[in-house]
């Protein structure tokens, strides 16, 4: 990736941040960075393992199994026994149950997030938990439970970077003006109509106390923005998710993260070189992540990094068209890898007992030391927890 | 099930309505897409029309105490699914249809269910007069030149029979070849004689726009070349993309997108066949990129081509994509010629990789149904000069891997294959 590009993509990434500080009237240097135990979660888009973790799929991951496969523990059976769409997947992850929700994330998970738990009851203030997404398919509802107990007042932030570049390309073109580098004043109205108008609306985020966004930074946005689209390399959307949250972390350390990165998910379309590219991007940008936690003081040597598939996608000759899609009821959909690194790990090994997804939640509440949540999973063997 | 290759069958209203009333028999969750392929009986091809009548005849083959003890445990987890207090359309497939079922905690149980009734009813339906499942099928699959493809299969081959040889000679004997196997088998030798097959048996599904011009006269086909259809794509992009983030509201956009004629938009090829003009709506409709790639395209079209009308010939071509634009490649559902100003830079590293799976999941879609034993799968690289070959148990060409044959004795095996 060219390194000006990359900065330009810090850059809106940075200027995202500030946004959300200065509508909260918050200083980064109160931000604690604290100390402590620290949870990163990396999903992934459906990945098969023949594309990965297999003889023929490693080339499409070379960070992941060298770098980081040597110094993880390795769970290469983990198994999604719920509904494997995007949202229902995810939320299942974050709440320890099996989540059976409109696919489309028009309800909140049905039982308490890890979110809701660490807020309430580490008295976690809300930057201290985000959710940050590349996925379309989500919403904001996905940052909190429908319980009552808990819910949106111990929720994450939540925010999906990508959509604020989507729907600045989409709006611009679908008013007759198609994105072009010289067309600098074409994209500046999209841009404040999406992050002032709507106040996140358009966008789909969900952070606390928000109020509208300040209009001097929406034009430096806008420049980085169309920089951007001068520069003729692809700009992916887990570029931008992946900057925005390394600024996340450089600015409030949380004390839990989750990232969900899509790119791959351009398999739903067809191409299988450019879903095989997502799966490149996503290995290569876990790696940064990696680095990036071993270079932030309020992360390094306290951190455990878990990073996993939702699912797989469905096997070649289905009825469900193979690769492109991930709702086939079969193995190659269903059993999937996890791969976790950090400080919860003290001998890297891998472990063949297939584990559930549920039991991710789990483990992360005893990371935490939360008491009598009456998850169903177990924790996950092998960690030091 | 048994199915008999018959002509077109029209039915009229009282036929439907008894048709309806068998499928009202049958559990709620197995009649939606029976009662939306009755409401569309004129756009089905022959082949569907004369399955569903097949299955009705096997339903109408149960006595109603038989039937009961048949679908009783299918009812019984419709209960449990609690479907009657859904909003669960039986008129047709639905999205919330297909999302309801998916997030039961019974779905898996329930999909057993209905594959068991399924099978049951299939396996009661009355043998056919002599089908045309025994008859040689071929599927042609053509990678031009623009496709930088080294080897076709790469590390293994798509089946064990299968081999790949070099081919030496232009690829138009084998296409012709292709053409001439579209007749029925008593024709050959003849002018044209005699009662000519549907056009569902024949289907040339072009990346760009080059078969369809090679159509030989007098032969019906199904043409559909991906690049003519360029402005009925765009507006039917545009629509689609109008879908907003929500079940119910998407299934009635859909409905009137597959209500729309589209009249000014087709390209002349299609404006006289109605029942191939819903196929390609349908196509759209279905996802799986065909709106948006090529390859995609016809990857999913022939595969749907194949289930849905078993065809004797079907030839495939695939193409060019081009790269992901800077910036606009991140809504990648949008019209990427309309969004961005930039030019179109052609993929064909990335096409090639494409285009090899897809051509595989061409041949895999014809596996799957009882035809497919019988099915010669050959796919040429003009790229590599290479092409690879499965023929029917017990047809083998006799070509050794890596071998060289000339493209007019590959034409003339064809031709004796499919005679």
């Amino acid at each position: 990736m060219e390194w000006n590009r990359r900065d330009l993509l810090k850059t809106a990434a940075a200027l995202v941040l500030e946004q959300w500080a200065g509508a909260r009237h918050l200083a980064f240097a109160q931000a604690p960075g604290g100390s402590g135990r620290k949870v990163i979660v990396v999903t992934c888009g459906g990945i098969r393992r023949e594309d990965t973790f297999a003889e023929e799929g490693l080339a499409n991951i070379p960070h992941l199994h060298t770098e980081l496969l040597a110094r993880g523990v390795f769970y290469p059976h983990v198994r999604n026994d719920g509904v494997t769409s995007h949202y229902n997947t995810i939320s299942s992850i974050l709440s320890g149950n099996w989540q059976r929700l409109d696919d489309w994330g028009k309800s909140r998970p049905a039982s308490p997030t890890i979110f809701e738990y660490l807020r309430k009851q580490m008295r976690l203030r809300p930057e201290q938990v985000w959710f940050i997404s590349s996925n379309k398919a989500l919403t904001r509802q996905i940052g909190a439970s429908s319980v009552r107990e808990y819910g949106p007042d111990y929720g994450a932030n939540v925010i999906f970077p990508k959509q604020l570049l989507i729907n600045a390309v989409v709006r611009a073109a679908s008013e007759g003006r198609p994105v072009h580098g010289a067309d600098r004043v074409a994209v500046k109205p999209e841009l404040e109509a999406i992050l002032n108008l709507d106040n996140y609306d358009g966008l789909g985020w969900s952070i606390s106390d928000a109020s509208a966004l300040d209009t001097p930074t929406l034009g430096i946005i806008q420049t980085a923005i169309d920089d951007l689209i001068r520069t003729n390399a692809p700009a992916t959307g887990d570029e931008f998710t992946f900057l925005v949250s390394t600024e996340v972390m450089r600015r409030f350390a949380p004390s839990f993260l989750a990232i969900t990165f899509s790119d791959m998910e351009v398999a739903h379309f067809g191409s299988y070189s450019l879903h095989l590219g997502g799966i490149r991007t996503v290995d290569r940008l876990v790696f940064e992540l990696w680095n990036m936690i071993q270079e932030l003081p309020a992360y390094k040597d306290q951190t455990t990094l878990l990073v996993m598939p939702e699912f797989g996608r469905d096997m070649d000759g289905s009825t469900t068209n193979g690769f492109f899609n991930h709702r086939q009821n079969s193995e190659s959909t269903r059993d999937t890898w996890m791969l976790c690194v950090g400080e919860a790990v003290r001998t890297p090994t891998g472990i063949e007992e297939p584990v559930l997804q549920t039991d991710v939640c789990t483990t992360i509440a005893r990371m935490f030391e939360l008491k009598k949540l009456n998850l169903p999973g177990k924790p996950l063997p092998g960690l030091w927890l | 099930m048994s199915v008999p290759h018959l002509p077109s069958s029209p039915l009229d209203e009282a036929e439907l309505r008894a048709c309806r009333d068998e499928v009202g028999r049958l559990p709620i969750t197995m009649r939606p897409a029976l009662n939306q392929q009755l409401s569309g009986w004129s756009e089905l091809f022959p082949y569907e029309q004369n399955r569903l009548l097949a299955f009705i005849s096997g339903i109408r083959s149960f006595s109603p105490a038989q039937f009961e003890t048949l679908t009783g445990p299918l009812r019984d987890i419709e209960f449990q699914m609690d479907v009657a207090h859904w909003n669960f359309s039986t008129k047709a497939d639905t999205m919330e249809n297909a999302s309801m079922l998916a997030r039961s905690p019974f779905y898996a149980e329930w999909r057993k269910q209905v594959e068991r009734v399924f099978a049951a009813i299939e396996s009661a339906v009355p043998p056919s007069p002599s089908g045309r499942s025994n008859s040689n099928r071929l599927i042609l699959i053509l990678l031009p030149e623009s496709l930088p493809v080294s080897s076709i299969w790469g590390r293994k081959p798509w089946h064990r029979r299968g081999v790949e040889f070099r081919i030496d000679g232009p690829t138009s004997p084998v296409l012709q070849a292709a053409m001439h196997a579209a007749l029925p088998p008593r024709q050959k030798g003849q002018e044209y004689s005699g009662p000519l097959p549907d056009s569902s048996d024949f289907w040339m599904i072009d990346a760009d726009a080059v078969l369809g011009g090679l159509v030989l006269p007098g032969i019906p086909a199904s043409v559909l070349d991906y690049e003519t259809m360029r402005r009925f794509r765009d507006e039917f992009l545009a629509e689609v993309n109008t879908v907003p983030k929500d079940i119910a509201a998407t299934d009635e956009i859909l409905a009137r997108i597959r209500r729309k004629e589209w009249e000014s938009l087709w390209p002349r090829t299609l404006a006289s066949d109605h029942r191939l003009r819903r196929f390609v709506v349908e196509v759209f409709l279905s996802g799986n990129g065909a709106l948006i790639f090529s390859d995609a395209f016809v990857q999913w079209a022939a595969s749907e081509a194949i289930r849905r009308a078993r065809p004797r010939v079907l030839v495939a071509r695939f193409g060019l994509r081009s790269k992901p634009k800077p910036f606009t490649s991140i809504a990648i559902f949008e019209n990427q010629q309309k969004i961005s100003a930039m030019h179109d830079e052609p993929d064909p590293q990335g096409s090639a990789v494409d285009a090899l799976i897809l051509a595989r999941y061409i041949w895999l879609s014809a596996q799957r149904y009882p035809e497919g034993e019988r099915t010669c799968c050959l796919c040429l690289s003009q790229a590599s000069g290479s092409a690879c070959v499965i023929a029917p148990e017990g047809s083998a060409p006799g070509w050794a891997a890596g071998a060289t044959v000339r493209s007019d004795h590959v034409a003339s095996w064809l031709t004796r294959l499919m005679t």
